[in-house]
């Protein structure tokens, strides 16, 4: 347990001394007191210095803990401190203190502090993980993509100097002299942070051996270097992204083929390195991102239009891929960029390494994906070029735009709850909006006005709420060093969320999309249409978790689903797409956002928020986890790839701001078949497929489908001369398989 | 060209198809084959009609399917759950209340228009992967007119076809066809014609004749050749596949199908006889063998299909 609190009372002090300050003077100060302390020093291995370890108070645009961000407070965990018996009692009262003063004093509550009475009641709970609701917020500045080549090509020194002459002309051209004092002053911090890990490699070379002195030496050279001039070397430059990064607690990098694909080329052009050390290199940082943890963040994008040395951003694209597969951990999240007449090496590349089970690179395909930004954005052609994935798939356009979901919304439950007239049938209490009874829905079209209504209630909040948080956090704080590499923020003399962006946009999380739709085609067919089920008998079934209701079960599984191709199914998943997309997409002006739209993404959260939900109509159990992304439920995709590919490709991509595919392979498939693998992931690109995360089947599928054969069925396996479902076959049978997969 | 639109039996239909000719496919299994192989893979295959399944592994012995049938052919003693196949009228009572999918009624009736509508679907996958439509069972010329049916409007839609045979059917019929398949999947069984009719029930010779006709006449095949270890790998019957590989030149690839026991849970799902219930899988070694001595005899093009 942490016992020193120096830094958060001293974190905690220089705030109040600078309470009344210029937030750009408060927030460089408040920097200056946490940094280099919350920084850690370098490990056993290590080819860069920046390790990141946050206090229990700080200041971060990104979360640290829910709830947690801008001025945060890790309330619960020095709450334990507080309990915890061998803490003495002058600890105590600083951790008291610490509490007292930033339980009303960090940015989250006072987002909070200031929801209109109808957001407050609507948005009663932030506990999204655990509570049941239909929508949630999320506090947080997440997803900024900085403008990292420039960093390169100024280098600190560089930087420093178009600030310093921003600030000499402030006053003449009427911006904000304080907002370049505080940026000045933040930047130096980044130079704090240099000589400590200067410090701390000397102290560590005291006890090292010949091998790890010569480490050392090259990180001490670098961080020197680094302070003084642009990087010129491929090493500097990791060095100077990784600090910069870490300092600004930016968490997605961008393009970095294009900001490290020169330097990289010039190293082994000029043989200051061989390939053999550049991947070393990337090793190690790709080590350093996967101790972050993030397990949502840590994006890494290669490949793609729109970059202007293609030919070392591609030399660069390769290495990362060829990193991703060495370094056997789930983080960076590798994305590729693909398009048509791309240099085909790099996709090779990409197909051996994602064959080998790594689940990298995610892939996302230009040839849709830039139209389909232009016209869900607005943006320019050009503009859509630079686009970026992000976090767990929203798009922006790197340092450019900012699109940070602020909230989660859970179709299924909303669904659930109107069937209840509003009340939410864990906790019984009254939750959305009373619509009348399910009895009360003569017909299946009242029924969805009555799902829509109540989707389009909560949107409008969330809508709301998003401008909202954006409003407290400009207000709070100018986030420097993250603004200084943002388009604009310098020339305005503005913080990104004090008017210094050129495109402020924000995304809500839809969750449970597919078990909606399917829900929505159960209810219409077996009691609107065939009248074949009574909407009492549903709901009994529904609040029973089908228990006692096994013939209904089985009739639910014979109406068609999400995810087989067949038109009647996704025609549903379609409409309740089109609904959400285009009602979230219109609440921009309104709410004086650049673009506010969905995403359809992939975290944990459609299990977390299942746990909160009860069954639903399509058949799925009570607190079990929701579909994920844009696919099918597992296992209610049953046609075959082709048909699963067929569904996917059809709900529009132009609506919204990303949304994620999960396609599970064999192994065999890239080993026996890649010629017909590529031809089927070209056909499914050209179809219109925007993006795809690719897992390849071993031993472990094969043993859950044994386990769970429900959920496996589109296995298929070769055996003898003849294809089989795996979880049709007898036991023997799949063990043998089993075997032969693993040898 | 306007073929018209026939109904036929169809046990599946298999999307993403990549083992029954070349590229991405989709295989059409149909019901019905006039011989009665004894390693047979697909037995459900056999019979020209629906039948009855039932699964054991799948099965949690909930009994509703005793409470549906009208003919008892659900049953359970000591525990165990029995099925009287031959008492089953079809119905699909049984199927619909079974919460396991343990039982189904194998076979399906469809039109060849509702067959190329789910094939054409795939059409952009077949062309990137030069693939196609391939018609299997069973044997497809048991159902001649769906069959022809179903090859005419796949040919007018520009889709590469392919048949996979057992060389037992009228000549005329593959005479009738030709124009519209690229490529044969032909069966080779066995090379003399009394072992052919003790393991098919069926004389060779039909097979053998047609097996020319087509290669006479121009038509792309592949031999497809079972080969069940002690019972066709004989010395005679590869050195024969051989020779035929070396006779025709439209002979494209000899693909060696090794026997594995899948055909004994599907006859005892069916509730049919399995007479190779004991027999081992064709191992690796075996199949290399297999190739080794192919190759000797002449083969240049072979593969485990
Ligand atoms: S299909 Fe009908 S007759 Fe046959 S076993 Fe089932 S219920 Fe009985
Ligand atoms: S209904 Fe299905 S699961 Fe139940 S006993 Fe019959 S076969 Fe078995």
């Amino acid at each position: 347990m942490k016992k020193n609190f120096k830094t958060e009372i001293k974190f905690t002090r220089t705030y109040k001394e600078y309470i009344n300050h210029h937030p750009a003077i408060r927030e460089a100060h408040c920097l200056k007191a946490e940094f280099p302390d919350y920084f850690q020093p370098i490990q056993q291995n290590d080819l860069y210095a920046g390790r990141l370890k946050h206090g229990l108070v700080g200041f971060s645009p990104d979360e640290w803990g829910s709830t947690a961000f801008g001025y945060y407070i890790l309330k619960p965990e020095l709450q334990n401190i507080l309990n915890d018996e061998t803490t003495d009692e002058k600890t105590k009262k600083e951790i008291e203190e610490i509490i007292s003063f930033w339980e009303t004093e960090n940015t989250s509550a006072k987002i909070r502090r200031s929801y209109p009475p109808e957001m407050a009641k609507y948005l009663p709970s932030d506990d999204w993980m655990n509570q049941s609701g239909i929508a949630f917020p999320l506090y947080r500045l997440t997803g900024g993509n900085i403008n990292f080549k420039k960093l390169m090509q100024l280098g600190l020194p560089g930087l420093r100097k178009e600030i310093l002459s921003k600030l000499a002309t402030a006053k003449e051209n009427n911006l904000d002299e304080k907002f370049y004092e505080g940026s000045l002053i933040a930047l130096n911090v980044i130079n704090d942070i240099i000589d400590y890990y200067i410090r701390d490699a000397e102290t560590q070379k005291e006890l090292a051996d010949a091998e790890n002195i010569l480490r050392l030496n090259n990180i001490i050279d670098t961080l020197k270097l680094i302070k003084d001039s642009r990087p010129k070397t491929l090493r500097e430059g990791i060095q100077l992204f990784w600090l910069y990064a870490n300092a600004a607690d930016v968490r997605n990098y961008g393009r970095m083929d294009v900001y490290l694909g020169d330097l990289l080329a010039n190293d082994l052009d000029c043989r200051i390195i061989t390939e053999v050390e550049a991947l070393k290199m990337l090793q190690s940082l790709w080590q350093l991102m996967a101790d972050k943890h993030t397990v949502v963040h840590n994006r890494v994008i290669i490949g793609g239009k729109g970059r202007a040395n293609e030919n070392n951003a591609d030399r660069f694209a390769i290495l990362a891929m060829e990193a991703s597969r060495t370094v056997l951990e789930i983080e960076p999240q590798l994305s590729l960029r693909i398009y048509e007449g791309m240099n085909p090496d790099v996709f090779d590349k990409a197909l051996e390494v994602i064959g080998e089970g790594r689940t990298f690179p995610i892939i996302y395909n230009d040839d849709v994906n830039l139209n389909s930004v232009v016209k869900a954005f607005g943006f320019t052609e050009k503009e859509a070029e630079q686009y970026v994935p992000y976090g767990c798939g929203e798009y922006i356009l790197e340092h450019q735009s900012f699109g940070t979901p602020s909230g989660v919304i859970n179709l299924l439950k909303a669904l659930e709850v109107t069937l209840h007239n509003g009340i939410d049938p864990v906790t019984k209490k009254q939750m959305g909006l009373a619509l009348g009874t399910f009895e009360s829905f003569k017909t299946f079209d009242d029924l969805w006005n009555g799902y829509k209504k109540q989707i389009e209630h909560y949107v409008r909040i969330m809508a709301d709420h998003e401008a909202l948080e954006y409003n407290v956090a400009g207000e709070v704080a100018p986030y420097l060093l993250m603004s200084m590499l943002y388009d604009d923020c310098l020339e305005k003399g503005k913080g990104i969320f004090s008017g210094g962006i050129r495109y402020l946009g924000g995304t809500l999380e839809t969750y449970g999309n597919t078990n909606t739709a399917d829900s929505l085609l159960v209810i219409k067919k077996l009691i609107y249409v065939d009248k074949s089920v009574s909407k009492e008998e549903l709901l009994k079934a529904i609040d029973n978790n089908f228990i006692g209701f096994e013939k209904l079960k089985k009739k639910i599984a014979d109406v068609p689903k999400y995810g087989n191709d067949i038109d009647e199914a996704d025609d549903m998943l379609l409409k309740v797409h089109n609904h959400v997309c285009n009602y979230v997409r219109d609440q921009k002006d309104r709410v004086g956002l650049h673009s506010y739209m969905i995403v359809n993404i992939n975290n944990s959260a459609n299990t977390l928020m299942g746990r909160s939900t009860s069954a639903s109509a399509d058949g799925r159990l009570a607190f079990t986890s929701m579909n994920n992304g844009n696919t099918p439920t597992s296992g209610n995709d049953k046609n075959g790839i082709t048909s699963l590919l067929n569904s996917i490709v059809k709900p529009a991509t132009d609506i919204h701001a990303g949304a994620v595919q999960n396609i599970k392979f064999s192994s065999q498939m890239f080993t026996e078949h890649k010629d017909e693998l590529k031809a089927l992931l070209k056909t499914y690109f050209e179809n219109g497929g925007a993006q795809a995360m690719i897992t390849v089947v071993n031993r472990g599928d094969l043993e859950n489908a044994m386990n769970e054969p429900e959920k496996y069925k589109h296995v298929f396996v070769r055996v003898g001369g003849f294809s089989a479902r795996f979880v049709e076959l007898a036991k023997d049978i799949q063990l043998d398989i089993l075997n032969r997969t693993l040898y | 060209m306007n073929a018209t639109d026939t109904n036929g039996l169809v046990f599946d239909i298999q999307r993403f198809s990549l083992h029954d000719g070349p590229g991405i496919r989709t295989t059409i299994f149909l019901k019905g084959c006039p011989l009665n192989c004894a390693w047979c893979h697909n037995p459900e295959a056999k019979p020209y009609k629906q039948q009855l399944s039932f699964n054991e592994n799948l099965c949690t012995s909930c009994m509703e399917c005793v409470k549906v049938c009208n003919n008892t052919v659900h049953s359970f003693v000591n525990g165990k759950h029995n099925v009287n196949f031959d008492a089953c009228e079809l119905s699909g009572k049984c199927v619909e209340v079974c919460p396991s999918e343990a039982l189904q009624i194998i076979g399906k009736e469809y039109s060849t228009n509702e067959i190329i509508n789910i094939v054409l679907r795939d059409k952009k996958y077949f062309e990137n992967s030069n693939g196609g439509l391939t018609i299997s069972g069973g044997e497809p010329l048991a159902q001649f007119k769906f069959t022809k049916s179903l090859l005419m409007k796949a040919k007018d839609a520009g889709l590469h076809t392919a048949i996979e045979t057992c060389g037992f059917a009228k000549e005329q019929q593959y005479l009738d066809i030709l124009p519209y398949v690229d490529l044969f999947l032909y069966d080779i069984k066995a090379a003399e014609d009394k072992k052919h009719i003790e393991f098919t029930g069926a004389s060779n010779k039909l097979i053998l004749l047609n097996l020319d006709l087509l290669s006479n006449n121009g038509a792309n095949i592949i031999l497809r050749c079972p080969l069940i270890p002690g019972v066709n790998d004989s010395e005679e019957h590869l050195s024969f596949i051989a020779g035929l590989n070396k006779k025709y030149q439209n002979i494209l690839k000899v693909e060696v199908m090794a026997f594995h026991n899948i055909g004994r849970d599907k006859s005892k799902n069916i509730g049919v006889e399995y007479k190779f219930n004991d027999k081992p899988n064709a191992d690796e070694n075996t199949k290399r063998m297999w190739i080794a001595k192919l190759e000797d005899y002449g083969c240049t093009n072979i593969s485990i299909g």
